[in-house]
């Protein structure tokens, strides 16, 4: 492995394209194996064990609800973790949508969840009715608005909160294991170019190093320029799940989640990956002293440049990985879904 | 302008007689995509005219007839501009100035009067229901804004994204169309706005109030979308910086092609535009929400794409501006990528073009957005996953154009490390 790859920076890029087959599995299937296929195992596992919560021991579906509060706390987590793989199996029948509707600029799981709430409809509760409905109530931005948002708590008797909750955990769990299902029995095969969706091992290498360089944009440019604003006008508000407080969080889970992608796409090349790893701890190290779980420190500026820190050395990680892991794989940053406005 | 665009087809398809038969220049797959710009603009700016022309008889003497004229010089007019977007992205020159005219969604409640459902002003934007044209004096970020004229200046420097927030558009396509069809309440079942020509007459015929200013209004924002297409037209002529620009670098011109072409596709218009309006059952996210346009909206984006792939651009009196394409350039390459792009470009347009008949035969937009219609959904998503899976094959065309190392310059940070703290 080490000399194939070490041969493969000498000659430059035309030489990757050359590299063996073989060579390329060894690249590739490890990341199937110990982080993509665990990821979702654990967000099926995590998110039957949420629907099997609401079901069993809703009192009210609001923060203080302990019990549902802790699973949906975990299963979110399993989420933010697996929800960097976006290709493939995800994005069959748009299931990462529906898992995952944010960030929301208009306003709309606020105003879907809350009508549901008023009207205590009861007629789109049933799965099948439930899998249809708009992805503005469905999924963990939606049910973090109904337990967290402090006006919305107070909507609704508790027996159509949990009743509402039943429907949502049911459907996310669904969901989650349709996702894990298909790259147990299947997609994972679709790596192993030539294959329907892969032509060649350079077009797999460039999907996971799509995945990094779009997990590291949307936790610059979403997660924490969001709410970062401008200094005339920050954005508190703007912060991802803010309202259960997790927003740091999920940067911590994204880039923990992310560091051994990079580590893994570097395989052979160990002073890119000493690079990578020095690059992601720093990020980490400062992301676990901020102590600003919301990131509502952007309104002050005497904190706001802590938050500003953090960004650069999200920005830093991205700069290393497109200078110099970019090339050395051989393949272009692609386009991804943060191309639009 | 007509015969400097000919004028600059000609020289182009010169240079391609002088050097086809040995190769596809980079240059000349340049220049003809230039030209394309040029005539695209240029027919958005011709059109933005005639539609001028139109307003301009419906607030002289207001009547139902002249208002529907406005709305059918306003349909004319997009039918260019929307083949233009393939340019937005990849030429900053369009990316930043696109705002002023096509920004959306809207916030309509800023410009003038909305149903009670609409709401007040929201968490996201406190000046959603401002309505400029009730209000010749407004309080705006604690300064007291002076609007008893509305007028151009008012509109671009004001109130466009005022507070910061984007859904305060003020000026472009989607404020004009707002004016001239009002909001469309009738959810996802068919039908468009429906504003009386009356909120355009003059005395006790006036509805809906301020007609006077709303005629203003619409006046300024049609002065100023034919000043910015003017501005924009001007950038792809001969010495123009949008032109220029593209052959700074040839090599990484022909990656802006793609980038345009891609990022179109894929982010914005199977992302943004069309999966998450079904994906939300959302009437109003329908880019031409107002004026029920939006299944042309996304057809004539489509057709952009396959414009430029193509090098070939139908112009708005039928001429055709064709030349040296990036298609040869692939097919020179790898004849089976090419062939593999013309099929997908054809299948997308095929899929467009169903969502495109049957809202013309009745079954429209917002009615396929409905919740649980399999119908509608499987229409919209036969687009989507058309673009989805052209991207693909424009990704292919990067590596086979050796355009990658291009690529990794796009990036902000890499650009400009400390932009973040500005």
């Amino acid at each position: 492995m080490r000399l194939t790859y070490s041969c493969v920076i000498s000659v430059g890029l035309a030489a990757v394209g050359l590299s063996s087959a073989h060579a390329a599995d060894d690249l590739t299937q490890p990341i199937v194996a110990d982080l993509i296929q665990p990821a979702f195992d654990t967000l099926a596992h995590e998110t039957a064990a949420l629907a099997d919560v609401a079901a069993t021991s809703c009192h009210d579906a609001t923060a203080s609800d302990t019990a549902l509060a802790e699973a949906y706390g975990r299963a979110f987590d399993a989420w933010i973790t697996a929800s960097i793989w976006r290709f493939g199996p995800t994005e069959t029948d748009s299931r990462a949508f529906s898992l995952s509707f944010w960030p929301d600029n208009r306003g709309k799981i606020g105003k879907t969840v809350g009508a549901l709430l008023r009207s205590e409809d009861t007629g789109i509760l049933a799965a099948d009715e439930f899998a249809q409905f708009s992805i503005a109530g469905k999924g963990f931005y939606a049910l973090d608005y109904l337990m967290f948002d402090t006006q919305a708590q107070t909507l609704g008797s508790a027996s159509y909160r949990c009743a509402l909750v039943g429907a949502m955990t049911t459907d996310i769990a669904a969901t989650a294991t349709a996702i894990d299902a298909d790259w147990s029995t299947g997609f994972a095969e679709q790596l192993s170019p030539p294959s329907a969706r892969y032509q060649s091992q350079d077009e797999v290498r460039q999907e996971l190093f799509k995945t990094l360089t779009t997990g590291l944009q949307v936790d610059e440019d979403l997660r924490l320029g969001r709410p970062l604003g401008s200094f005339d006008k920050p954005r508190p508000r703007r912060a991802e799940a803010w309202r259960s407080a997790r927003s740091l969080r999920h940067l911590t889970l994204s880039l923990e989640a992310l560091k051994p992608l990079a580590q893994s796409l570097a395989v052979g090349a160990p002073n890119l990956q000493d690079k990578l790893t020095r690059a992601f701890d720093k990020a980490l190290r400062r992301a676990k002293a901020l102590e600003d779980p919301q990131f509502a420190g952007v309104s002050d500026p005497a904190s706001r440049f802590r938050v500003e820190a953090l960004k650069q050395e999200v920005a830093d990680i991205r700069a290393l990985v497109a200078a110099e892991l970019g090339p050395r794989l051989g393949v272009a940053a692609g386009f991804n879904a943060l191309d639009g406005d | 302008m007509i015969s400097k665009i000919l004028r600059t087809t000609a020289v182009s398809a010169m240079t391609l007689s002088a050097t086809a038969a040995f190769a596809v220049e980079k240059e000349a797959v340049l220049t003809n995509y230039a030209d394309i710009a040029l005539a695209t603009y240029e027919d958005s700016l011709i059109t933005a005219k005639t539609l001028k022309g139109a307003v301009d008889a419906l607030l002289d003497a207001p009547s139902a007839e002249n208002l529907q004229a406005a709305r059918a010089a306003w349909l004319a007019a997009r039918v260019p501009y929307q083949q233009s977007e393939v340019f937005r992205f990849g030429n900053a020159i369009v990316d930043d100035w696109e705002g002023k005219v096509n920004a959306w969604p809207l916030d309509e409640g800023l410009i003038d009067y909305v149903d009670a459902s609409y709401g007040g002003p929201s968490d996201e934007n406190g000046l959603a229901a401002l309505n400029v044209v009730a209000n010749p004096s407004f309080d705006l970020s604690g300064k007291t804004i002076d609007a008893a004229k509305i007028t151009p200046t008012l509109l671009e420097g004001t109130l466009h994204e005022a507070d910061g927030i984007e859904a305060n558009v003020a000026t472009g396509y989607h404020a004009i169309e707002f004016l001239l069809w009002g909001q469309d309440l009738k959810g996802t079942d068919h039908g468009a706005g429906d504003r009386p020509w009356t909120d355009f007459a003059s005395g006790d015929a006036c509805t809906g109030g301020n007609c006077d200013r709303r005629g203003e209004y619409l006046q300024a924002a049609t002065d100023l979308l034919v000043s910015d297409l003017e501005w924009m037209t001007a950038q792809w002529a001969d010495t123009g910086a949008g032109r220029t620009a593209l052959f700074e670098d040839v090599t990484a011109g022909i990656s802006t092609m793609l980038t345009g072409m891609g990022s179109l596709s894929y982010g914005e218009q199977a992302g943004e535009r069309m999966r998450l309006g079904v994906m939300l059952n959302d009437p109003e996210e329908e880019h031409d929400c107002f004026s029920d346009n939006t299944h042309n909206s996304h057809y004539y984006d489509g057709l952009g794409v396959q414009n430029v792939y193509l090098g070939q651009y139908v112009r708005v009196d039928g001429s055709l501006v064709s030349g040296p394409s990036l298609s040869e350039l692939v097919a020179e390459t790898d004849a089976a990528l090419d062939a593999e792009i013309l099929t997908k470009l054809s299948t997308t347009m095929m899929a467009l073009g169903r969502i495109k008949l049957a809202a013309e035969a009745g079954y429209s937009y917002d009615q396929m957005l409905a919740s649980g219609d399999a119908k509608g959904e499987a229409l919209i998503m036969g687009g989507v996953t058309g673009l989805i899976d052209q991207t693909r094959s424009f990704e292919r065309a990067v590596t086979a154009l050796k355009l990658d190392s291009i690529a990794f310059e796009g990036s902000d940070s890499l650009d400009n490390p400390t932009a973040v703290f500005q």
